[in-house]
């Protein structure tokens, strides 16, 4: 308590009214993309330009094929909205993103946005109703673009996203951006959660006559609450149960009897009870089991609360004027607070589902906790498997080819060590796909860090494993499309990719085993062909690149090793950067006799 | 651990899932068309398949159980097959007139095709039938995932049955837990409806005090689910039957033999609830029934299309709590919602076992199965380097100057530190993974867990590399000569079940189109030992055996083990050791091939192994 929006979700209140005003003006002008304008603040006499967009009420710019319009979307300007694990990419309503591609070319060039960005003023995207997604969509773009971070408000939004999409939002720290008005029974907010019907027709009718102006009290549909309703509450139970930890299968074959939405809510949500209160919510998790329980039938008819879905729709201007800046404004997030409970009119049930909610998050955290220890017992074994490298270097062989040949003690002793690790870090791997992570656990420095050490460190002995037994007889290259490389190494050098901003497959510096062991067997089969030609330089451009940056490590230059015996015998042909790798090896020898590592 | 997840009651949410789904409503439609029509019914909605039996066809014969494995036609392999270890269990068993009922479907012509037409063009199947023909629908069901399971389709099987009787022992329900088939059942039972509780009064009394009592009830019954009309009359004829029926359950002197499988969700005036646990479900039948009517125990078999109807809207009421304030945790609020939602709340009597039972279902696993599945894992890579130790055994035999093989050098091992130390960490891997199976078939881990490739990898390696430790151990003690060979009577059911995790496994197109060009690092079959060790048994067998008939017989027998030996060494199926130059293997080779030559009655088809190249 105490609080206002504004200090919430971290805009001035004086932002939000204006915002809303614009968002209702543009929604009704569609003979314009957007709208802008200058706020100014009282205080600190800054200003913050809004842009608000234009909506449709048109059926096909709501739905599409294939239900409820699922479009894969991380592709050039969303590539950060993907899992990083295997969860694939975050999927959006196909026709919304049609319409903001329609949009952002103009939005792009418009002079307002440089001149803001320019004199470093807040950029807001608003929107209200079918607007609310095109000021989502632009938001992100720009966040992808790294310009400074615009901050987004919607008012009686559909739902956008997915749950990869809310995942990738708060794994990007994103999530506080995003700002989003619900009042407790409109029905737009709800509709995603349906598929497209012809109660969404209905609906949309109703509400396209209504702002046309043709028809200032166009008829309103009835019948359409139970059936949006009910497939939203499908939803909802079926998350609830998840998060309750129910652990019946029924619960999954049920699933596959039904299509449930796809669509999750995620950013923060303010819900306005009707009363001049307001509950700000960032739990996902919780935001949906509200959507649908706060707009739950009680002592009233079904059709007063159908009438009710509806008239909310249009009733953000003047619920927004009563109560911003009022102090009545509840903050769930840490714990439920049994007065906004009521306000919200939650039953108990209800009040279960939040506890369900709010404990997942605690849980994740928790497991986060329980995960120190693991983490630990990895940088033991990385440790231990430090040592064993640098025993082997003594030795003069390495420890890659130390360990395919596997004749001493310690060989198998980092063997033990190998699968040790690898089970932790399938274990992390596992966890992550259940999302009983943190979302920005996979952005952590910390973690990427240790991944990355254990990748470098550990993957070369995987991969002379995998040639040892002569595996890629039974299965094919290590390294092909989706072949027998380990998953968990694929998603490791994934989150350094994604970290470093960088192409999925330029980290792969730990492959440079495998790429050596494929070469030396294809040249076997196939002798020097053009293709195998093009293949060595790469394996000598990326020892000498990987060597510079420390990427790669540099036993593989002992005189032993399978690498250099393997370069070695090459015809001189082949070998364009010949001077430059022998000059290399030939430092490292050195390096060994005087028995001291750079 | 209780923190961690005892603190949420799901089964009211679960049912509430159930109700808000289309896949109730759509099943009664269909279950009344097919009572109306009194003959299968079939469907389709998005996709779905729905094939509706009759409840109104009358069953015949006699109202005892039979034993599945009785049956000639062998109705439900997988649920027959038992195990060795489960021998002590009774077989699982079902009533006997609703299998002839079924088989009356089954037997028909147009029964198969029917069904197979209409799960060709869909994505999914719903099964299910009101009253007798629940059961059916059941049986059907089972079929069908039987069926599936035959050819390995992945096809969603789901049966909904409204006011089913009890159809089985319980061996049967545990059968269908062992298979993971337990969530495909959902039986919806009414408030007091009577059917579903038929068979928890002890059938010895059932049938001593009235020997038509069932038949009769079915006929009346099935005319009451045609026509309105009859009603009172029935009624009037039904009430002293159940009454006497209600009094000798609660004498309970004799505990009733049927038992529920699957899920049961119960409906209430007041809302709903979704119970898997065998026990609880059948405790549950009694509970909700003590405050019944003999009339409202007819008229709820009746209502099945209200219930279902009330469900789908009741869900988004918002329902209060009518005791007072909510208890303050969660666990127990939700408790507390429950049997609210079973109509129990207001009888302190009924209430607290009602509350008991559901935490009884509860306690079986109170950990999630995600966390389960990572704390598993956790210990497989603590069992790890028990399984190293026998791979590095494995190559260390291998290499030995002996060149026997892992095989026979564990077989011959001495009283020696290290064979003791690998005989342990078998014992150690044995117990973790019995430890897997047993969590699996009692739904303690996520349902899709056996398609995580690592489970299925790490099992499927386990059994190659183990199992022929396990084989040699079993000729070394000489279990043979007292139990009879060890592919018939030693095997441990593990590795039966962890051959049927492999077959099914989702196969990438990459896989098994590969030539081996180099021996495989284990041998493909894990029993191949066993094989060798029967072989060497007919050899032995041959050299003493004087009847020219039987002689033939083994020889046949050491054929097919001859051409099925060739043909894994030449796919290079087979790991180093079963070549090494002193290995049973080679030794038995050579003796055949030595002992052929003497007889000189059939050629050789070894050539390979006399002139010894592919020995390494």
């Amino acid at each position: 308590m105490g609080e206002t929006v504004g200090n919430l979700i971290g805009l001035n209140d004086e932002v939000i009214h204006p915002a809303a005003t614009l968002a209702v003006e543009a929604h009704n002008s569609p003979s314009k993309q957007f709208l802008v304008k200058k706020i100014k603040i009282r205080h600190d006499l800054s200003s913050v330009v809004v842009f608000a967009f234009s909506g449709s009420m048109l059926p096909k710019d709501w739905s599409g094929q294939p239900t409820f319009a699922k479009t894969e979307i991380a592709t050039g300007e969303f590539r950060s909205l993907t899992s990083l694990n295997d969860g694939g990419d975050a999927v959006v309503n196909g026709s919304f993103l049609r319409r903001f591609k329609d949009v952002i070319g103009n939005l792009s060039k418009a002079k307002e946005l440089k001149e803001a960005t320019e004199k470093k003023r807040q950029v807001v995207f608003a929107g209200y109703s079918s607007g609310g997604p095109i000021a989502i969509l632009a938001t992100l773009y720009f966040l992808e673009k790294q310009t400074p971070s615009p901050r987004c408000l919607t008012f009686g939004s559909p739902l956008v996203g997915d749950r990869i999409f809310g995942h990738a939002l708060r794994r990007e720290g994103w999530s506080d951006y995003f700002t989003h008005f619900v009042m407790k029974y409109d029905i737009i907010p709800r509709i995603m959660l349906s598929p497209s019907s012809t109660e969404h027709e209905q609906i949309l009718d109703y509400f396209k006559s209504k702002f046309d102006r043709k028809n200032i009290n166009p008829a309103p549909p009835s019948g359409f609450y139970l059936t949006v309703m009910g497939n939203a509450s499908s939803v909802a139970s079926y998350e609830a149960c998840r998060l309750m930890g129910c652990r019946n299968p029924s619960l999954d074959i049920i699933k596959s009897f039904i299509e449930l939405s796809p669509y999750r809510p995620s950013g923060t949500y303010v819900f306005c009870t009707g009363n001049g209160n307001l509950v700000v919510v960032k739990n996902p998790n919780a935001v949906l089991q509200i959507l649908i329980h706060c707009a739950e039938l009680g002592e009233s008819n079904t059709a007063e609360v159908e009438k009710r879905s509806l008239d909310e729709h249009s009733a953000y201007l003047s619920e927004l004027k009563d109560c911003l800046g009022m102090q009545a404004v509840v903050s769930l997030d840490g714990g439920p607070a049994t007065a906004t409970l009521n306000d919200l009119g939650l039953s108990p049930q209800a009040m279960l589902c939040l506890q369900a909610a709010e404990e997942f998050e605690n849980r994740r955290s928790r497991n986060l906790e329980n995960f120190r220890k693991y983490l630990e017992k990895v940088e033991v074994e990385l440790e231990k498997m430090r040592k064993y490298k640098e025993n082997a270097q003594i030795s003069r062989l390495g420890y890659y080819d130390s360990f395919k040949l596997q004749n001493e003690d310690d060989d198998f002793h980092a063997n033990v060590s190998r699968l040790e690790l690898a089970g932790i870090w399938d274990e992390i791997k596992e966890m992550l796909k259940e999302f009983e992570l943190p979302d920005d656990f996979e952005k952590k420095r910390e973690i990427i860090d240790l991944g990355t050490k254990y990748r470098r460190l550990v993957e070369p002995l995987d991969i002379a494993n995998f040639y040892r037994h002569s595996k890629d007889k039974e299965t094919g290259a290590y390294v092909i499309g989706g072949g027998p490389r380990p998953k968990r190494y694929r998603f490791i050098q994934r989150w350094l990719e994604h970290d470093e901003k960088k192409s999925f497959g330029s980290r792969s510096e730990s492959l440079f085993w495998a790429d050596v062991e494929q070469l030396g067997i294809d040249i076997k089969k196939k002798g020097y062909l053009q293709e195998i030609e093009e293949r060595i330089q790469q394996v000598e451009r990326n020892l000498i690149a990987w060597i510079g940056d420390r990427s790669l490590d540099d036993d593989v230059l002992l005189e032993n090793s399978t690498f250099v015996k393997w370069w070695r015998d090459l015809p001189p042909q082949h070998k364009p950067k010949s001077d430059r790798i022998e000059k290399l090896i030939g430092e490292m020898s050195e390096r060994v006799t005087q028995g001291t590592k750079i | 651990m209780d923190t961690e997840t005892s603190l949420f009651e799901s089964s009211e949410m679960l049912a509430t899932f159930l109700s808000s789904t289309p896949v109730l409503q759509d099943s009664w439609r269909l279950c009344s068309l097919a009572n109306t029509a009194a003959t299968v019914v079939t469907d389709h909605v998005r996709g779905v398949a729905y094939v509706a039996f009759p409840g109104t066809v009358l069953p015949s014969g006699e109202a005892n159980l039979v034993a599945l494995d009785g049956a000639p036609d062998g109705l439900f392999p997988p649920l027959q097959h038992r195990h060795a270890q489960h021998q002590n269990e009774d077989p699982p068993m079902i009533h006997a007139a609703i299998l002839d009922h079924f088989r009356s479907f089954y037997t028909s012509t147009t029964f198969h095709n029917q069904i197979l037409a209409v799960i060709e063009k869909s994505k999914a199947v719903v099964m299910t039938g009101h009253s007798m023909g629940g059961a059916v629908a059941s049986l059907s069901a089972l079929w069908l995932l039987s069926y599936l399971q035959s050819i390995t389709s992945p096809l969603p099987v789901l049966c909904i049955t409204f006011g089913s009787p009890l159809l089985g022992n319980d061996s049967f329900s545990r059968a269908i837990l062992r298979e993971r088939w337990a969530g495909n059942f959902c039986h919806v039972v009414s408030n007091h409806d009577f059917i579903p509780r038929l068979f928890l009064a002890p059938l010895p009394s059932l049938s001593a005090h009235h020997p038509h009592f069932v038949l009769q009830f079915w006929q009346l019954l099935m005319n009451i689910l045609q026509s309105d009309s009859e009603r009172a009359k029935i009624f009037g004829f039904l009430l002293p039957y159940i009454q006497e029926w209600v009094a000798n359950m609660e004498e309970e002197c004799v505990k009733s033999p049927f038992s529920p499988f699957g899920n049961y969700l119960f409906f209430s005036e007041e809302g709903a609830v979704c119970v898997d646990d065998a026990a609880a479900a059948g405790k549950m039948l009694e509970l909700m029934f003590t405050k019944a009517s003999p009339g409202s125990s007819i008229e709820d078999h009746l209502k099945y299309g209200d219930y279902t109807e009330k469900a789908s809207w009741q869900l988004l009421m918002r329902k209060s709590f009518t005791l007072g304030e909510p208890p303050e945790s969660s666990y127990e609020a939700g408790l507390a919602l429950a049997v609210q939602s079973c109509g129990l709340a207001n009888q302190e009597s009924i209430s607290g076992p009602a509350k008991d039972c559901l935490k009884m279902a509860k306690r079986v696993n109170r950990l999630s199965p995600h966390l389960n599945a990572a704390n598993l894992s956790i210990i497989l890579s603590k069992n790890v380097p028990y399984r190293a130790q026998i791979e590095w055994y494995k190559a260390s035999c291998d290499k030995s100057d002996d060149q026997m093989g892992y095989y026979d050098s564990f077989k011959l091992r001495e009283a020696s530190k290290k064979g003791a130390k690998i005989n342990m960490n078998r014992y150690l891997l044995a117990g973790f993974w019995d430890n897997v199976i047993h969590m699996l078939e009692s739904n303690q881990l996520p349902h899709d867990f056996l398609k995580r490739e690592k489970w299925v990898n790490a099992s499927h390696f386990y059994k190659l590399l183990v199992e022929p430790l396990d084989i040699a151990d079993y000729y070394k003690n000489g279990m043979h000569l007292t139990h009879g060979h060890y592919l018939k009577n030693g095997r441990e059911e593990r590795y039966e079940i962890f051959d049927r995790w492999w077959k099914e496994r989702e196969v990438g197109n990459e896989e098994n189109n590969r030539r081996r060009t180099t021996y495989a690092s284990l041998t493909q079959d894990s029993c191949f030992w066993a094989r060798v060790e029967e072989a060497r048994d007919w050899l032995d067998q041959i050299r003493s055996e004087s009847d020219m008939r039987r002689s033939a017989m083994l020889w046949q027998d050491i054929d097919s083990f001859e051409r099925y030996a060739t043909r894994l060494v030449e796919n290079k199926e087979v790991s180093m050791d079963v070549l090494a130059k002193n290995s049973s293997f080679t030794l038995l080779m050579e003796e055949l091939q030595d002992f052929k030559s003497k007889t000189q009655q059939f050629p050789p088809q070894f050539p390979a192994f006399l002139n010894g190249e592919m020995v390494p």
